[in-house]
């Protein structure tokens, strides 16, 4: 009851216009509602205002509980709902319809709730299970697909469950299917003289997903219900889920010309535009879609975003590569933009300069990336988007990623991140985003492998687990991994299945014919398609040689995957009880057989300390070597290393191994300092200069020694006045700087 | 700056600080000397134990540095800091003291709040605020530096300010109750030369704070842990308060040409000051180019110092 009652609360009065609601193809639903839900259906505002508003002194309390929510009351709406369940514990429909109105505004835990709840009193209710299966769609989960198949079992006849099923085939790309189910609650529609209306909504998509016009369902849309824009916010749906954002927010433009009032339009189109970096205009939608709609958090949480935009700080720099210049836009916070600018600028160009080079495509527009200390900042960017990385996404030329002050150093390894990233934006662009999921996502990691700051192909022990299970997907369907997964852990898997399927390729075929799939999807190719016109292969043929691929590649581990385990086990205990020489062997065993495993209970780690600890040390060195080249990238391992090979005689080893921690650890003053040091006397000025910056951009309480590191770096650079304001700025914060002051005398000398 | 090297010595134990030319630049008078307590409460369990116990000896440790000497320092802990024993120590050192030394009190563990008094949690009776700002009060010194590093210290803040005393608490108020690692990086403000921010080789209690609340504040931060504790400051010039010396300053330079060059040093850092103090009015050029005099200046004279204490760069 006391849930009831808050939920009561959240459920304050909603702006809604008539109109906000899709089509009810509910079988159930009362009679006298059918006159005003004809006058709704074909736009006729008033009329179905007027009609409503008559049901309101109904009889029945389900009635006026619905004409209240048509009118936009969602908080009478709301009361009737609540009450009439109260008194009958036993009501199945009312729950339905109350869940319903829940999941309306976007309370989807109440609306599972409310929908379970009417499943307990009745098991086999056909409507609370799809409406089930309508909160796992709008969640992108997996449980969605098994519900509406058991809907339907029970009754053929339902069009919301085709409906929703074509959705889903269109969400994950199997147009046959969408076809197919459409067809059926066409024949439904038909019979029942129901409005067309979603029917030819999805229609249009599919006609779109098949790379043809659907202006002709969007006209006989128009022609039913000229203020019809949902058939354009349901065109956008799919774009976005393609990733063709542009595309959705021009469609989104259309839909809220068409209906001004469609809230939930207006802010989609403001997230959109948020994403190709329009800030301004999106605003205005977000604004829109808040003063119809105030509880939709992703809009409230953009609102929030704007709000703050004036604490991030905008740079635009050109990048030139060979005869061709780019511009990258950063937009960092700026409590850390002056600390991470360089780093970021300087990995974006290298990305820039690698993937125009391997994948033949010169960017054509400004890149921005954007990085959030918050990660509610980002995620607000991702919402609603599916199977997307908890880390970064990329919206075209436009990157949107965590910071790393959002993550404990370790956590996080921000250069890996955007150089996965970037290698979105090559495929999407290069592709004009018709690129799968599955591709896309699979060349990143793959890059990430192959060239990125962390290079060693890592696959983590779930991914070795699921090619055991045999839960790897047909590459016709590697994107429904992505889309709506079916088990814990499947997106993640199905990025290292992509990034495996890019491995194969390049290993069966050679990098090129990589490019040559990429440049295949056009927007009316299938995966199927393609893979058949790359390798002259049926994809089933593709299948079995990737599965003998990765099976060979991985046999050691899956062949002895308990084993694994064990041995894993068996160093681990003995490295918690510090006895040194038994963690060694099994360590050892355990790398030899799963060398790719380089998380944070990698048995190149434990392996690396026992050997130390036994005064092992080169052989400890060369465990961590091991380590770093499968992949292994953890700060305080790589410190550790850094600091054996300074022992070791191998300073300038040492160096390289604390220049790449700047791509995990970039706000740790320590380093910088420390790396500054060491470039500058290993003679590589500018680098040094670039930690000094740093340094003294962490605001640290100490900032003399970042200001003599800069004099330092620039007098060897030749700048002599830049260096002699750095060391005078050096000594003005503490001017009892014995080096700095020995340098002073020195630069005054040197003059005289 | 020109103000830190005073406390902490007394005639006997530094007769350069005799010097009137030094005594004029100083805060606090040269004659004085600085009395400091350090308390290490009951730590509850063996590592708390351990850790106050380790902290109170490394701020010990630097006072008696500072100081020249360990007889101006008491330092209790473990069964030693009972209630009867804190205050017959202090009592002890405060028969010792006259108006014009100072007192540094640091009270090192845990602390408890009830929302009303506050309590140092100690082996036995606990001491409250009120007891212990009647020690306090009781005192000679009337420049006065407390620091209590305690959980729930906060709620003392006010209870304890009074003229010319510094008041330093490592939470912002008598709610914060969780064990506190303000003490942890006060101990390594003053055992190192990292909060020595402007290269002196002494530690002020002003740059210990500094460091100190920024260590507190980068450790939250690095374990991406919500801050359980905010440290608070009241009193004025916490910079005259010298709590560490370091490297040839911890060195007695008992030679009149170094005082007397000591004194010129005072004199070329107070240009100093003026000149950054003009720093917004001045063409950049003309602010750079007076910078330059004036550390030129400095830099000669730190080297005629070095070269007489026979120390050297660090």
């Amino acid at each position: 009851m006391r849930r009831q009652l808050s939920i009561a609360f959240i459920l304050s009065v909603f702006a809604a216009a008539v109109g906000a609601q899709s089509i009810d193809y509910d079988p159930r639903r009362a009679v006298e509602l059918r006159p005003c839900d004809d006058q709704r259906y074909r736009g006729r505002t008033e009329q179905a205002r007027t009609c409503y508003m008559k049901l309101l002194e109904s009889n029945t309390p389900i009635v006026q509980a619905e004409a209240a929510w048509a009118l936009g009351d969602i908080k009478r709406a709301n009361e009737i709902f609540r009450n009439t369940v109260q008194n009958n514990e036993r009501a199945v429909q009312p729950r339905v319809r109350w869940a319903r109105l829940f999941l309306q505004t976007h309370q989807y835990s109440d609306a599972a709730q409310v929908f379970s709840e009417a499943l307990r009193v009745f098991p086999n209710d056909v409507h609370a299970k799809l409406g089930l299966a309508g909160v796992y769609a709008e969640r992108f989960e997996g449980q969605a697909r098994p519900l509406v198949d058991e809907a339907l079992k029970v009754d053929g006849d339902l069009i919301e469950a085709h409906l929703l099923s074509a959705s889903m085939d269109l969400e994950e790309g199997k147009l046959e299917d969408a076809g197919k189910a459409l067809d059926r609650a066409m024949r439904l529609v038909s019979k029942e003289k129901l409005p067309p209306l979603e029917v030819y909504a999805l229609r249009a998509s599919l006609e779109m997903s098949r790379g043809n016009s659907p202006d002709q369902w969007v006209e006989r849309i128009l022609d039913y219900n000229p203020r019809y824009g949902a058939v354009y916010e349901q065109l956008a749906h799919f774009e976005i889920m393609r990733r063709r954002y542009k595309e959705a927010t021009a469609l989104l433009r259309q839909a809220v010309e068409v209906q001004p009032d469609l809230w939930s339009a207006h802010a989609e189109l403001g997230s959109n535009l948020l994403r190709l970096g329009n800030v301004e205009e999106a605003r205005t939608h977000l604004q829109a879609a808040y003063s119809g709609d105030p509880y939709s958090p992703t809009t409230v949480n953009s609102l929030r975003l704007l709000d703050r935009i004036g604490e991030f700080s905008v740079s635009v720099d050109p990048v030139t590569i060979a005869q061709d210049t780019y511009e990258v836009q950063l937009r960092l916070h700026k409590k850390e933009a002056e600390v991470l600018r360089p780093y970021v600028l300087s990995l974006t160009a290298r990305s820039i300069e690698s993937f125009t080079q391997r994948y033949g495509f010169k960017l054509r527009e400004p890149v921005t990336v954007e990085m959030y200390p918050d990660h509610d900042d980002f995620a607000v960017r991702v919402a609603a988007l599916p199977g997307i990385g908890l880390l970064g996404v990329t919206f075209g030329y436009v990157v949107a990623m965590d910071s790393p002050s959002g993550r404990a150093p370790g956590d996080f390894h921000w250069g890996s991140t955007l150089w996965h990233e970037m290698a979105h934006v090559f495929t999407l662009e290069a592709t004009d985003h018709h690129v799968p999921r599955w591709l896309s996502e699979g060349i990143s990691v793959f890059e990430e492998w192959r060239t990125g700051p962390t290079p060693g192909v890592a696959v983590p022990p779930e991914t070795i687990a699921a090619l055991d299970k045999k839960q790897f997907l047909p590459i016709a369907e590697l994107d429904s991994g992505f889309i709506r997964p079916s088990y814990p852990n499947q997106v993640q898997i199905s990025y290292m299945q992509s990034g495996l399927v890019c491995l194969f390729i390049e290993q069966r075929w050679g990098f090129e014919q990589l490019g040559v799939l990429l440049r295949q999807f056009d927007g009316k190719r299938s995966t199927a398609a393609a893979i058949e016109a790359t390798f002259k292969i049926a994809p089933a043929a593709f299948d079995k040689e990737f599965d003998t691929f990765v099976r060979t590649r991985f046999a050691n581990v899956l062949a002895n995957f308990s084993e694994w385990q064990q041995q894993q086990q068996t160093a681990r205990q003995a490295l918690q009880k510090e006895r040194w020489s038994d963690v060694v062997e099994p360590a050892r065993r355990a790398v030899a057989l799963y060398p790719e495993n380089v998380g944070g209970d990698s048995a190149h780690l434990m392996l690396a300390r026992a050997l130390d600890k036994l005064n092992r040390r080169p052989d400890a060195i060369v465990a961590l070597e091991d380590y770093r080249r499968a992949g292994g990238w953890d700060p305080t391992a790589l410190k550790e290393l850094a600091r054996w090979l300074d022992e070791a005689g191998r300073a300038s080893d040492a160096t390289d191994v604390l220049v790449s921690l700047n791509y995990a650890d970039p706000l740790n003053a320590e380093l910088h300092s420390q790396l500054g040091e060491r470039l500058l006397t290993a003679g590589r000025a500018e680098e040094a200069f670039r930690e000094f910056q740093a340094l003294l951009a962490l605001n640290t309480l100490d900032q003399a020694p970042a200001h003599f590191g800069m004099a330092r770096a620039l007098r060897e650079l030749g700048d002599q006045s830049g260096s002699r304001r750095h060391l005078l700025d050096a000594l003005a914060t503490a001017p009892h700087y014995k080096p700095a002051q020995a340098l002073l005398l020195q630069m005054i000398e040197e003059r005289t | 700056m020109a103000v830190a090297i005073a406390v902490g010595a007394t005639v006997s134990d530094f007769p350069r600080l005799a010097l009137a030319s030094f005594i004029a630049m100083l805060a606090l008078p040269a004659s004085a000397a600085t009395y400091t307590v350090v308390i290490a409460g009951l730590g509850g369990e063996p590592a708390y134990e351990q850790k106050f116990r380790e902290y109170a000896v490394a701020v010990a440790s630097a006072a008696e540095t500072a100081a020249g000497s360990s007889n101006n320092v008491v330092s209790l802990s473990g069964g030693g800091a009972r209630a009867e024993s804190v205050k017959r120590e202090i009592k002890k050192l405060a028969a010792r003291m006259n108006a014009d030394d100072a007192a540094v009190v640091v009270l090192i563990g845990h602390g408890s709040y009830d929302g009303e008094n506050y309590r140092f949690n100690l082996p036995g009776p606990d001491l409250t605020d009120t007891e212990l700002a009647r020690l306090f009060d009781e005192l000679p010194a009337r420049d006065q530096l407390i620091i209590n590093a305690t959980s729930a210290s906060g709620a003392v803040l006010e209870r304890w300010q009074k003229p010319r005393r510094v008041v330093i608490t490592a939470t912002k108020s008598g709610g914060e109750r969780t064990a506190t690692r303000f003490a942890q990086y006060w101990a390594q403000a003053v055992a190192s030369d990292a909060a020595d921010t402007n290269k002196d080789q002494i530690v002020t209690a002003a740059e210990a704070y500094a460091f100190a609340t920024n260590q507190v504040e980068a450790a939250f931060k690095s374990e991406t842990a919500m801050a359980t504790e905010h440290a608070r400051m009241e009193g004025d010039d916490a910079g005259r308060f010298t709590i560490a010396r370091l490297g040839s300053a911890a060195l007695a330079p008992d030679n009149p040409e170094v005082a007397a060059l000591l004194s010129q040093r005072g004199a070329i850092e107070q240009d100093l000051d003026r000149v950054k103090g003009q720093k917004a009015s001045l063409p950049e050029n003309q602010y750079y180019d007076q910078l330059e005099e004036v550390l030129v200046r400095l830099a000669l004279l730190q080297k005629e110092i070095d070269s007489r204490m026979g120390g050297g760069g660090s």
